[in-house]
């Protein structure tokens, strides 16, 4: 089994005073998909922009082998997707097109291989109808659907989400979770939303004051409520008994 | 519907026009760029009394509505805008200008009164134009138009990400208007209190939108510049169209069509 | 302020078109070589931000009225007057093709009186200067009194001088026939209410911006930094302004959101004449091309400009003209009965 992501004692504050990573150490198999849960401030986005880059802390952390440092972004950047919780952030082309578009031809992918890339990926999330829409005119569905799209056509080794699912309607949730589902490629996905982690993921992480306090089967944390009370955090609602 | 809502139906609306198709929208948006400002330019040209010799130039915008489809009233509504300046410049003008320069059957008809409604058709004929060319080309074709025509990239880059969070900023203002007035209901505006802080709180989550939008444009390998989706091709019939509108306009302008049209039939 | 098409000249509008575009040309070569790729993104945000907070109402206490931000002193004081001079083109473009406020023709016009001066002169002969200086002492407060300061000076020079520049454009277009000097005297005096207001609503949004993010203000911190000349050449831009505003005219409060429209609806109720002692003759400027053009319209058409015609050619060339118009119209109905049937078809 390959390592795709791995953090060595990954330290990270944004003030001195006050660390918001602490001793943080995982790695992450190809092919695998992860959950990472934790309640707000536990440090899940942290985490995720401590792997993409966008903020650098003490440790080591890899990617595809890789060193996340800043002579490396480029091509750590080329093997990572990021969808983020506001589609709208991530959607500033015009056309989903053109912002499917926008990666493959910043990474120097021949214009004819980048439209066969797009169409592909339209079709694999059944979404080909959306192609030519403006990114302003779509529902909050279809935002989060192309905005997963548009990382997709990246081809990415490994995909990051965070919380795919929040504020969408129960169908959205369903297509949104099908499409996790139907990813070959490594995931990791932040989210409050333990129902779809219980759905899309093999494997979780637990967070609490920037730290892993548990790290597990779904199976060992999803079903302890004991450990995720103590964590501040709730059973699966389809675990509850209401 | 607050204000922001208003201009957010109104994007919308202009929105779904130029979504539209017809033998117009199907021309380049170069074609109807370079049209529009020749047109624009012919009119504004006319001098302040050439009523009559200008009429004719109204035949443009009359074609073009029949031509695209799109609906006059939803023009008409815009004039709201215009209208009221260039009426009150206008106005001046019979106070000003008494001297009689026409006849009509008996009665004097001062320079001023012509000039002024010369100036007020001259508003109307303008806003029509640059309505029907945003009415019938989308925005991205627009910009693809401007790139082509040389304009900085980095202009035409800030217009489509400015007119894409225009959209958003806008929503989240009426939204925070709504539950502001929610909270303070009879007051008509923000009270002297909230001054800074409504639209600061609003600027300071604004930057650290900006701050992840150029995350994600970073990790999609963002590096200065952007790639548009090619523009379809400059064919005879847009060549055509743009040289016939530019030909009739020269011809309205030089030739005084309304004079020779009623020369057929008066004497 | 947004000037329509109909009140320029071609002439005027092409001038003010290569004025703002090479000002643009400049901005854009100065942040190419900041290269700061981070900046586009801030602009837009920015400018989206402006282009809808300026649809806020803020009440004037004491009033009944209301006033607005004024987006080129609160862009400058955020972005730097570069990029706040870009994000504002943008934003006018966005007012003028969606909204159709302002035109086409207008919008380098509308771009010099509005972004030019609130960017541009705003920032580095009122605002830098000020903010660099020692006035009202050091600390915190100093600070927030001095962004006060700056925010209403600048937004009512910049409104001055924007307010000027629409009476100068017009009168050169030779559009109006009220006499220059009569159109600056109601100009000026209204867009000085306006512009005390703008600042006072753009000078609590920076106060409220330097309390909680005082890095994101430019100059917040940079008193005592040597700025050569600064004060004086506030005081210099003041007295330009004095200058332009003075003249005996009266402070009026304005109770309309539009000065301009104010301005024009309100002279004609009180019904203005010529007796405020300044001569039409002097001051009616007319542009060149519009002369030529009334000598090419001479050659070719039925009414001689400024030409008093005799009555007896006269009505006989009203009545072509009216019967030529009338055929005009005609053919614009049937090009709409043949478009009505097409579109039928076609549907």
């Amino acid at each position: 089994m390959k390592t795709v992501i791995s953090f060595e004692n990954v330290n990270f504050s944004y003030e001195k005073s006050r660390p918001v990573m602490r001793n943080v150490s995982f790695r992450i198999q190809d092919g695998e998909a992860v959950g990472l849960i934790g309640a707000n401030g536990a440090g899940k986005s942290t985490l995720m922009k401590l792997l993409l880059g966008l903020v650098q802390g003490q440790g080591r952390i890899t990617v595809d082998g890789v060193t996340v440092e800043s002579a490396n972004l480029p091509q750590v950047r080329r093997s990572l997707g990021y969808v983020l919780q506001n589609s709208d952030h991530q959607m500033f082309m015009p056309t989903v097109y053109e912002d499917m578009m926008f990666g493959p031809l910043n990474a120097m992918v021949p214009r004819e291989e980048a439209e066969r890339r797009v169409d592909e990926v339209l079709a694999a999330l059944d979404i080909a109808e959306l192609k030519h829409r403006h990114n302003h005119r779509l529902s909050g569905g279809e935002k989060r659907m192309a905005a997963i799209a548009t990382v997709l056509a990246m081809a990415p080794s490994a995909v990051l989400m965070d919380e795919p699912t929040s504020a969408l309607d129960p169908y959205y949730r369903r297509v949104v979770i099908r499409a996790i589902g139907a990813m070959g490629q490594t995931k990791l996905i932040a989210a409050h939303d333990l129902d779809m982690i219980w759905d899309t993921c093999q494997r979780v992480l637990l967070l609490d004051g920037g730290e892993i306090v548990a790290d597990g089967p779904k199976e060992s944390i999803l079903r302890d409520k004991k450990l995720l009370e103590q964590h501040h955090m709730e059973l699966p609602l389809r675990f509850q008994n209401v | 519907m607050n204000r922001m809502e208003a201009a957010l139906r109104e994007l919308g609306e202009m929105d779904d026009l130029a979504a539209r198709s017809s033998p117009i929208h199907r021309r380049h948006a170069i074609a109807k760029l370079l049209s529009t400002v020749g047109y624009i330019a012919v009119v504004l040209s006319f001098p302040k009394y050439a009523l009559a010799a200008l009429t004719p130039m109204a035949l443009w915008p009359v074609a073009l509505f029949q031509l695209s489809g799109v609906p006059v009233s939803t023009c008409f509504r815009k004039l709201r805008y215009v209208l009221p300046l260039v009426m009150a410049v206008g106005l001046f003008n019979p106070l000003f200008d008494r001297a009689p320069l026409v006849y009509l059957g008996g009665v004097a008809v001062s320079g001023g009164v012509v000039s002024m409604v010369t100036l007020m058709v001259k508003g109307v004929l303008c806003l029509m134009a640059s309505f029907l060319l945003m009415a019938t080309t989308s925005i991205d074709c627009l910009c693809a138009a401007l790139r082509t025509l040389h304009l900085p990239g980095m202009v035409v880059t800030l217009l489509l990400l400015t007119y894409r969070y225009t959209g958003v900023l806008t929503e989240e203002l009426a939204v925070m208007t709504t539950a502001y007035h929610l909270r303070a209901p009879g007051q008509k505006g923000i009270h002297v209190s909230a001054w800074g802080s409504f639209l600061g709180q609003l600027l300071l989550r604004s930057m650290d939108r900006a701050r992840e939008l150029y995350d994600s444009m970073v990790l999609r390998g963002y590096h200065g510049h952007f790639h548009y989706a090619p523009v379809g091709p400059f064919t005879g019939w847009d060549g055509l169209y743009l040289a016939l509108c530019l030909g009739v306009f020269a011809l309205v302008r030089l030739v005084d069509v309304t004079g020779w049209l009623g020369g057929l039939l008066v004497r | 302020m947004h000037m329509a098409d109909a009140l320029l000249s071609p002439a005027v509008a092409a001038v003010m078109y290569a004025s703002s575009g090479t000002t643009a040309g400049i901005s854009i070569h100065q942040l190419k070589k900041e290269n700061n790729p981070a900046q586009l993104p801030t602009m837009a945000v920015g400018a989206a931000l402006v282009f809808a907070g300026q649809m806020i109402n803020y009440t004037i206490p004491g009033t009944g009225s209301s006033g607005h931000i004024c987006g080129g002193m609160l862009l400058s004081a955020l972005l730097g007057p570069q990029a706040g001079f870009l994000s504002m083109i943008v934003i006018l473009a966005i007012q003028c093709l969606f909204f159709a406020d302002g035109g086409l023709m207008a919008l380098g016009a509308n771009v010099w009186n509005m972004a030019f001066y609130g960017c541009f002169v705003g920032y580095y002969l009122i605002w830098r200067p000020i903010l660099r200086s020692h006035w009202f002492g050091d600390g915190a407060r100093a600070v927030r009194l001095r962004i006060i300061a700056a925010s209403v000076i600048g937004c009512v020079v910049t409104l001055q001088l924007g307010a000027f520049s629409v009476v100068l454009e017009t009168s050169l277009s030779g559009i109006t026939e009220l006499p220059f000097g009569a159109f600056v005297a109601l100009m000026q005096p209204i867009h000085l209410a306006i512009g005390l207001v703008e600042g006072a609503v753009t000078a609590a949004v920076l106060c409220f911006v330097y309390s909680a993010r005082p890095e994101l203000v430019r100059e917040a911190d940079a008193a005592g930094v040597s700025a050569k000349g600064s004060v004086k050449s506030v005081v210099a831009v003041l007295t330009a302004v004095t200058v332009l505003v003075g003249g005996g005219l009266s402070l009026l409060a304005s109770s309309n959101p539009d000065g301009l429209e104010w301005a024009l609806f309100g002279n004609a109720e009180s019904g203005y004449s010529e007796n405020m002692g300044l001569d039409e003759e002097a001051y009616g400027v007319e542009s060149a091309v519009a002369d030529k053009a009334a000598s090419l319209q001479e050659g070719t058409a039925f009414l001689p400009d400024y030409a008093f015609p005799d009555s007896e050619s006269a009505a006989g060339t009203t009545v072509s003209g009216l019967v030529g118009a009338a055929m005009v119209a005609i053919v614009a109905a049937a090009v709409c009965v043949i478009g009505g049937a097409y579109r039928r078809k076609h549907s």
